[in-house]
Order: structure tokens, then C-alpha cells, then sequence
């Protein structure tokens, strides 16, 4: 028997990341194979089958390299190793190949804006100015340069300048005080990082998501954000890649504005030459935001500020990841707001973001979550899911910094939720055990056999997207319409036409929707395949359930053979 | 069929019609005052302006026709008649006249009296179909694909037309605030009793794609906050004071720009004795008309007495003059107002007078009172827990309007208490008679205004 290779030869799918579904896992938290509490990568290779059968197509690693773990594993103390608690280079590399066996793909993160204090190259940058590392980092005889750069932890650091009592010199750092700035304008610093991007490509992955791209530069005068010399840089490391990795995708994460974010996709006229995808960050809070205000346009708004991205290139979507819920992008006003709404408890708030997860931030409303999923999955981007969200899990808001929302997955309703042989003190963090989200209740077992679950709601839905090109790769038109809480909109790519209402609304509601330009054409209703009635020249007509939404395929009519 | 055959038919045709205004009276004639030919070919378009003979009253409305040799079943609805073998329909509704007549602004066109204007650089939606929105009631407006509107003014009343006006003048102002206009259709005639007279009678313009009207908006507010039992206005998911404030912002903008590019001047001391006079006239006579306003008149004609002794000057300039929450749409770029009409049931002169923009402020106060109250006479009459929630609602939401008001022009309309508190009241002093003459249910809605203006418990 011959089998079909699982993924396209190589260099036959560039886009592939256009129509992937993602998937966020935290190596640590997943599964832990050798009972030590923590999750590993032997563990993680373990539960590909139950990934391969949601419908993922691409698995997003948060840095999982040596660490003194300070900021959950984005202080990497070494850009070309596995932190010993989460396996080997070699457990690596058979995760990777048993992924891609599985038609799954993988990318990693990747910290190119700063290191650990603990990174030999600081070490040595610190104990010896003049030598091969004194100049890899940003330091000053004072704390006085760049006064325009924000400080973005402002919870925890008072300036982005800090004495380094051995140097006896200032160090920059736009994160945490441990977390030292490289310093680009050595060209040093780029062919090292270059190098180790080129490690772990020669291992197999599929790409990169790179972490805080707008910072690597400093320039005097400017807010050190996004500048010129940055752009640069990411265009010499694609440049790279297409040349030497060719189905690499490289996605920036980079929360600004989307007008701003448009620029890490370079060149428009030649279909981009920069990152292949960047997360839009605004549309998450403002789908939160449309549905407890029941008003479509937080979404319409931001959807019409989106810029047309190059050709090539594609937007990442999430509703929540292992970072809090970011409030950056949105006004002073709304973020209030918001903080008001959906931190009820001082202890949810973080930075200037909501530590939570998507079922407690949506009181485990069954509707809302299904509301919310169906809008990861049809806007335009490729969603990218976070792990156990799929089940509904909860988060555990007395544990520090944003551990909350990164407690082990729940398997089973046994001993540690399935995911750990250890005693129950040593795991790695606690598993939720409310009565609501708890393991006992919440896990991929019960929802396994239980076919009306969240779990296989979800499956269900992916599969759907899937055999709709349009949803990763059509245009996107809202409709508007006679309701202001009902957001519609169409997504088309050639003759799959795809429209999805959905009702922001806790109460029924009706909506008029002009559809002349799909007159004659009938609507397919996309989970069950009813077909409703032909759209005709006057406005058509939908009611909808609370939280309700229809994906329907437009159908042209087939005009009846004249005798 | 000719076009006389055709006017004659329209006196059976036209009480049926939701813009024509004599319902209640029977036509004496209708007669030609001007037919202008638009199109030869199947469909033949006329473009026809008719006298109608109503007792002492005699109105000009504009109603295109186009003829056809063969019906056509999609037009039936709007058939005027048949005769002679020819059909004729109201050619508004024709999409082959309907395309004649963009095509009539793109050339520019000048035929018999009607002549054809468009914008500089204005782009028309040439070959894109036309289609009749049905939410109007005394105009008829349709929508080529979504990328213009044609609003057609149906009773024609000679002089200037200030909704192409004020919006000719807001778009070459730059103003983000309203619909961009694209072109004008300007008519002359000389009128049965030989009098040359002119009019503009139809309007081109930016179609707001994906808008809805305020009045939608806040209602939806309104109904999640009357779902809680237990929450307050600023509580609640729906909250609305973050579009009141903006809309305030947008009021303000559209304001200070009449003011530059109309004319303006200042009311001084005659000029608010004479207000404050036409103000009091108006309250006495409602006082006949809703006797249940008596315990509160002399109240309410306090504020016109400080009106009139205000003792300082007042400027004044074009403001919308029909303000409420129906006159603004929600885009996705931000708050348009719409309708530069003024109130329909006022002459023309009175529609185009100069008057304070507090007026406009007022009147929306009173719209945002209308729609916390107006579920509550519907759907909840006598829950003095929702009564209280509804009050709550208005004045945050009217607070928050003002504020974006402050913003954008750096004065608060409540500073200016005694004009705002005397075009509020005027305002409920209409608003009351209105109610009672049309719909009694909702006397309650401008009643608990006049108490609150009364009793001063009012912002």
C-alpha cells in the first residue's frame, strides 16, 4: 500500500498558512510524559493524533529554550538548545517529523528583540566591554537617551534603562529589567540571531512567529518603534529564508494599529517582502467589545480601517492566547471600559490587559463561546486557536503574571487531569479544579464521547471552514443592514461566496440584509445544508436566536435548460 | 398613451401614494405644468410636473412616468394606468429610466426647464441598478448599487431647497459629517397662473453603505437596560453615552461649519423679545389643544420670560431645524447627520430662517428623552422601576451628548441654560400637541418632559 505523503512536496505550497487553522500549545502545560510534572515535547508528540482529529493545521510553539524562566520562557538564555525540562534536540526533531506525518505544521516562537540576563552574551557583554560580545547589547554612561520610548510593563518597570552594577554602565531594555536589548546596529548581532534562525530550519520547522519585531532598533528622537532600520532587517531575514527555506512562513507580532502593522508586509507592489503574516490585535477586544455592547460597529469600525494587505500575505486572528487580553488598541475610554466589563476582580487585570480565558470571560456562556469561535473562524485571517480553549477550560486568576491562563491541559477526569503521573505538588502549575472549569468536568474525554460538546461543536465548525476556500481566502464586504446588532458581512474567493450573519445581541432578533448583488443566487446553510429561499431584489429577511450566527454558501441558481 | 392621458390618470393614482399629502381631501384636477421628454426608445420617460386641485390648495408634485408597449410584471405595483395598449409606471421604479436619469447628470444635461448638475470630480455609478428604499414617507429615494442615492423630492415647493443647499455647501466646506452631495437636478416652469417660478427637485448623493439610523441604535440601548432589573445606565453592556458623546462631537462639527460657509447673524434684544413671544403664543394654544399641560404652563412660560430678558446677543446661523435621533447615522467611519430639510409641516421661509444651533441640542435632548421613554409607554406602561431606569438612561446619555458638544466647540451648551431650557421647552410644548392629535398613547413621553422642565429637574 502506498500512502500519500501527508504535506505537499516542498516549494509546491507557499500559501499554505493562508488557509491553515493554528493552534497555540505551551510545551509545559500540554502533556507530560516522564511523570516530572512538566509538560515535554515527548509528551506533546504523544497527543498529535488528538490534534491531527480537531482539524489543525499548524502548531505555534512559545519558546521552549533554555530559560531561567522569568517571563515564561521569552528570556531565552540560549537561542539553540531545549530547556532540559521539556526534552532534547532529538525529542525535537521526532515531534516535528511526526507532525508533519501527520499533515500538521509547525512554527516557533522566536525572541529576536532581547535575551535573558542570564544569555552568555550578556554575560560576557557585562564582565568584558572590549570583547566579542561587549557590544551586543544597548549600554550608556546614563539613563537619559531615548526619552520618547514607552515603557510597556508600566506595572512593573519605571524606566527602560537599568545600572548594571559589573559594567558599572546603563543597559536598554523595552521589557523587563532581565530581559537586555541586542543591539542591532552591531551587524554581529543580526548574523548570530540569522544563525540560529537557520539551526532550527534545518530542523524541519515551517517558520517563525517572531516575538516584538518593532523594538530591535533605537534611534535617537523617535519612539524606537517600528523604524526604517528594523523594516530592513526583516526583509534580509525573508530574503533568506525564500532563498534557502522555501514554505516558511514568518509571522510578526507586532500590537499596533493595523495602518502601522501593514508595514512588516513590505513592499505592496511586489506582493509583500517582509512577514508573510502579523497578528491583527484590535479585532479581538472589539468582537468582546460588540457583543457586550450589542452594537456591530467596534467591529465594522476596525474591519474598515483594515488596510488591503500585499497579495502574499495574510493576517493572524486569535480571541485569546497565552498572553493577557491586550487593551493597547483600543482608546483610553474603551479600555475602562473594558476592564470595567470583563475584570470584575482587580486580580484579572494585568499590565494593561485581562488575564483570562475565552469560556470564564464569557461567564461559560455556551452561545457566546460558539458566537465567538464562529467569528475567529470566518473573518478574514487564519484563527489561531489557544489550547484548551476548545473544551471550554478556565483559568486560575490567584496565580502570578499571567500563569492564570497557562495551567495544564485537561485530558481526563483522573489524577492531574491526565496530563501528569507526578504527585499532584509538583506539577508544574495547579490544574483548575472549580467546580465549573474543573477537570472533573472540563476535559477532552468526556467531550470525546459527548458529541453535542464544545469539542466537537469545534471540530465540526474548522471542518466546515475548511471546505470553503473562501473563509481563508476571500475578500471581505460587510453588509451592514437594517439591525445595528447584527454584524454581516461576505467572503468571497472566485464562485465561493460565503455569508455569515451573526446577532451580537442576548435577545432574538431580525435583520434586512440588501443582497441585490447576489440576486437570483440561493443560500446554503453551511453545518446542515438547508437551503433557504432565493435571494430576489428586496431586502432578505433572517431572524436569529440569541448569540445566533448562519454561514451560508451562495449558490447561483442554475439557469434551466432552454428546450 | 400620450403624457395627457396620462396626467388624467393620476388623480385615481395619486391618493394612493405614500408621499402624496391630500389624502384626506378629494382632487379637483391635476393639470401639466411642465412634461419633459427624457427618453424616446421603449420605456418613453417623461419627466412631468403637475398641479393638484384640492379645494383651495394647489401643490406642484414631481412624477416621472415612463410608458411601455409590453407590461412588465416586476413593475405592477407601481402600474399608474392603461390605455390605449400602453402601460405607464412611475418611472422612479423603472430601472431603464432610472438609468437615463444618471445618465442625464453625467452629461450634464440642460433640456427644456430641467437642468442637470453634478459636483466637481463627482464619480456617478453608471450601469449599476437602481433600487427604491421603502423606509421613506414623504420623498422617494433609490439606491444605485451602493455607491449613490437619489432622494426626489415628490412635493415641489418653488425657491431654494435646503437639503441641496446645506449639503452643496457642507461638501465643498470638506465636511466628514455628511453624506458628500454628487449632483443636483434643478426644475423652472411657469406655473398655471403665469408666474415663473424655480425649484430643486432632486438630490444626488454618497449612498452611506452598512448605516443605521441613530434612533436604532439608542433603542437597543434602551431595551438591554430595561432587561436588567438591577443595573444602572453606566453598567450595562449597551451602554450608549460613548455614541451620544460622539455624536455631540459630530453635531458641533456639522454646526460650526454652516456657520462658516452660510450666512449667520446675531439675535439681539428685539430679536428674543419676538422668540420668546412666538414661544409663548405656541404654548398657549397647546394649553387648549392638551388641557393636561395646564399645572405646568406657567412654569414653562417662566423660561421664555428669561429668554426674553436674556439681555445679551445670541448668534445665530442655518442649523438643521428637524433634529432627532432618525436624522443621524451610525457608519463605520463615524456619525453622518442627514436631511437638511428642516420640519416638512413648516413654510419655506421658516425652514431656511437663521436661528440659534442651541435649537438643534434641544430638540436631540428631547429625542434621547423619547427613546428611554417611548418602550416604556409601549411595552411597560406603569413600572416605576423602568420610569426610573428610563431617566437614568436620558441623562447620562443627554450629559454625554453635551460633553461631546463641549468638545469639538469648547462651550457647553448647558452653560447656556436659558436658551437651552427655552427651545427644550418649546420643543415639548410641540411635541405634546403633536401626540395628541396623532398618537395619544405616547402624550406621556413629552408630558414627563414638561414636568421635569417644570419642576426643574431637567439637565
Amino acid at each position: 500500500m502506498t500512502q500519500e505523503p501527508a504535506l505537499p512536496a516542498a516549494g509546491t505550497d507557499p500559501e499554505w498558512f493562508k488557509r491553515a487553522v493554528f493552534y497555540e500549545v505551551l510545551v509545559r502545560s500540554f502533556k507530560d510524559s516522564d511523570g516530572d510534572g512538566v509538560g515535554d515535547l515527548r509528551g506533546l508528540t504523544e497527543k498529535l493524533d488528538y490534534l491531527q482529529w480537531l482539524g489543525v493545521d499548524c502548531l505555534w510553539l512559545p519558546p521552549f529554550y533554555p530559560s531561567p524562566l522569568r517571563d515564561g520562557g521569552y528570556d531565552v538564555s540560549d537561542h539553540k538548545d531545549v530547556l532540559p525540562e521539556l526534552g532534547t534536540l532529538e525529542d525535537f526533531s521526532r515531534f516535528v517529523r511526526v507532525a508533519h506525518e501527520r499533515g500538521m505544521r509547525v512554527i516557533v516562537d522566536f525572541v529576536m528583540n532581547h535575551t535573558s540576563d542570564q544569555h552568555a552574551w550578556f554575560q560576557s557583554s557585562r564582565a568584558d566591554p572590549d570583547g566579542p560580545f561587549g557590544d551586543f547589547y544597548v549600554w550608556a554612561d546614563d539613563d537619559t537617551g531615548y526619552p520618547d520610548a514607552r515603557i510597556i510593563f508600566v506595572d512593573t518597570e519605571t524606566s527602560n534603562w537599568t545600572f548594571d552594577p559589573v559594567r558599572r554602565q546603563y543597559f536598554w531594555h523595552r521589557f523587563f529589567s532581565h530581559q537586555p536589548d541586542l543591539n542591532y546596529d552591531n551587524p554581529a548581532v543580526g548574523e548570530a540571531m540569522t544563525d540560529a534562525l537557520r539551526f532550527w530550519l534545518d530542523l524541519g520547522i515551517d517558520g517563525f512567529r517572531l516575538d516584538a519585531v518593532p523594538y530591535l532598533y533605537e534611534e535617537e528622537g523617535t519612539n524606537c518603534e517600528n523604524l526604517p532600520q528594523t523594516h530592513a532587517f526583516l526583509k534580509q531575514v525573508r530574503k533568506m529564508i525564500e532563498d534557502e527555506y522555501p514554505d516558511t512562513v514568518l509571522l510578526c507580532e507586532a500590537n499596533q494599529w493595523p495602518a502601522d502593522v501593514v508595514e512588516y508586509f513590505g513592499d505592496f507592489a511586489a506582493g509583500g517582502d517582509e512577514c508573510h503574516m502579523a497578528f491583527h490585535f484590535p479585532v479581538m477586544p472589539r468582537i468582546f467589545m460588540a457583543v457586550r455592547r450589542e452594537s456591530r460597529y467596534p467591529i465594522s469600525e476596525i474591519m474598515a480601517q483594515t488596510p488591503v494587505l500585499p497579495s502574499s500575505c495574510q493576517w493572524g486572528i486569535f480571541l485569546r492566547n497565552h498572553d493577557e487580553l491586550t487593551l493597547e488598541m483600543v482608546t483610553d475610554d474603551e479600555r475602562d471600559y473594558m476592564w470595567t466589563e470583563y475584570a470584575k476582580d482587580p486580580r484579572m487585570k494585568a499590565n494593561i490587559g485581562i488575564r483570562r480565558r475565552l469560556a470564564p470571560l464569557l461567564e461559560n456562556d455556551t452561545n457566546q463561546t460558539e458566537l465567538f469561535t464562529a467569528l475567529l473562524l470566518s473573518l478574514p485571517g487564519s484563527p489561531v486557536l489557544y489550547y484548551g480553549d476548545e473544551i471550554g477550560m478556565g483559568d486560575n486568576i490567584w496565580l502570578g503574571d499571567r500563569d492564570g491562563v497557562r495551567t495544564p491541559m485537561q485530558w481526563t477526569p483522573d489524577r492531574n487531569a491526565g496530563f501528569s503521573a507526578a504527585d499532584p505538588g509538583r506539577v508544574t502549575l495547579p490544574v483548575v479544579m472549580d467546580a465549573v472549569y474543573g477537570y472533573q468536568v472540563t476535559n477532552v474525554e468526556a467531550q470525546s464521547t459527548n458529541t453535542s460538546s464544545l469539542l466537537h461543536w469545534t471540530r465540526r465548525m474548522i471542518e466546515v471552514r475548511k471546505q470553503n476556500p473562501a473563509f481563508g481566502l476571500g475578500d471581505f464586504t460587510d453588509l451592514g443592514g437594517s439591525n445595528p446588532s447584527v454584524l454581516s458581512y461576505v467572503r468571497a474567493f472566485g464562485d465561493d461566496v460565503v455569508l455569515c450573519v451573526n446577532n451580537l445581541s442576548r435577545f432574538p432578533q431580525p435583520v434586512e440584509l440588501d443582497l441585490r448583488r447576489h440576486e437570483g443566487s440561493e443560500p446554503v446553510e453551511l453545518v446542515g445544508g438547508v437551503h433557504f429561499p432565493l435571494i430576489g431584489e428586496l431586502p432578505y429577511l433572517l431572524t436569529l436566536a440569541p448569540h445566533g450566527f448562519y454561514w451560508f454558501r451562495l449558490v447561483r441558481a442554475q439557469r434551466e435548460a432552454v428546450a | 398613451m400620450n403624457v395627457e392621458r396620462a396626467v388624467s390618470l393620476l388623480a385615481a393614482w395619486l391618493p394612493h401614494q405614500r408621499w402624496f399629502a391630500g389624502k384626506n381631501e378629494p382632487i379637483g384636477a391635476v393639470r401639466t405644468v411642465a412634461a419633459t421628454s427624457l427618453r424616446e426608445a421603449d420605456p418613453e420617460v417623461w419627466h412631468l410636473l403637475v398641479e393638484v386641485v384640492q379645494g383651495d390648495r394647489r401643490e406642484i408634485y414631481q412624477v416621472p412616468v415612463s410608458f411601455r408597449d409590453v407590461p412588465d410584471g416586476r413593475l405592477d405595483h407601481v402600474l399608474v394606468g392603461e390605455a390605449e395598449g400602453r402601460y405607464a409606471y412611475d418611472a422612479l421604479h423603472d430601472k431603464d429610466a432610472t438609468a437615463e436619469l444618471l445618465h442625464r447628470f453625467d452629461a450634464q444635461d440642460r433640456v427644456d426647464g430641467l437642468s442637470f448638475h453634478t459636483e466637481p470630480g463627482a464619480e456617478l455609478p453608471l450601469g449599476e441598478p437602481s433600487l427604491v428604499l421603502t423606509a421613506e414617507q414623504s420623498n422617494t429615494s433609490l439606491a444605485y448599487g451602493d455607491a449613490a442615492l437619489l432622494k426626489v423630492f415628490r412635493r415641489v415647493v418653488p425657491g431654494v431647497n435646503p437639503d441641496i443647499e446645506v449639503h452643496d455647501a457642507l461638501t465643498r466646506g470638506g465636511s466628514e459629517y455628511v453624506a458628500p452631495l454628487l449632483g443636483w437636478l434643478e426644475g423652472r416652469w411657469v406655473s398655471p397662473s403665469g408666474e415663473r417660478q424655480e425649484a430643486g427637485l432632486a438630490m444626488l448623493q454618497a449612498f452611506l453603505v452598512t448605516a443605521t439610523d441613530g434612533w436604532a441604535l439608542a433603542t437597543t440601548s434602551v431595551r438591554d437596560l430595561y432587561a436588567e432589573a438591577d443595573l444602572h445606565a453606566d453598567e450595562v453592556g449597551g451602554d450608549f453615552a460613548g455614541e451620544s458623546q460622539r455624536l455631540g462631537l459630530a453635531t458641533a462639527e456639522v454646526h460650526s461649519a454652516m456657520a462658516e460657509v452660510l450666512p449667520t447673524r446675531v439675535f439681539g434684544p428685539v430679536d428674543l423679545r419676538a422668540l420668546a413671544g412666538r414661544m409663548r403664543a405656541r404654548l398657549e394654544a397647546a394649553v387648549v389643544t392638551v388641557p393636561e399641560l395646564t399645572p405646568y404652563a406657567p412654569s414653562l412660560a417662566g423660561s421664555f420670560d428669561r429668554l426674553a430678558g436674556l439681555g445679551r446677543p445670541v448668534p445665530a446661523q442655518r442649523i438643521h431645524g428637524d433634529y432627532h435621533l432618525g436624522q443621524v447615522v451610525r457608519t463605520v467611519v463615524g456619525w453622518k447627520l442627514v436631511d437638511f430639510e428642516g420640519e416638512p409641516a413648516k413654510p419655506l421661509i421658516e425652514r431656511v430662517a437663521l436661528d440659534s444651533p442651541i435649537r438643534d441640542v434641544a430638540a436631540m435632548l428631547r429625542s434621547f428623552d423619547y427613546a428611554a421613554r417611548h418602550l416604556l409607554v409601549v411595552d411597560h406602561p406603569g413600572s416605576d422601576q423602568i420610569a426610573y431606569r428610563a431617566a437614568e438612561w436620558a441623562d447620562r446619555n443627554r450629559a454625554a451628548f453635551c460633553e461631546g458638544y463641549a468638545k469639538a466647540t469648547g462651550h457647553d451648551p448647558r452653560d447656556d441654560d436659558v436658551l437651552l431650557r427655552a427651545y427644550e421647552t418649546d420643543k415639548v410644548v410641540y411635541e405634546a400637541v403633536y401626540e395628541a392629535r396623532n398618537r395619544p398613547g405616547w402624550l406621556a413621553i413629552p408630558l414627563a418632559g414638561a414636568e421635569s422642565l417644570a419642576t426643574g429637574t431637567g439637565l
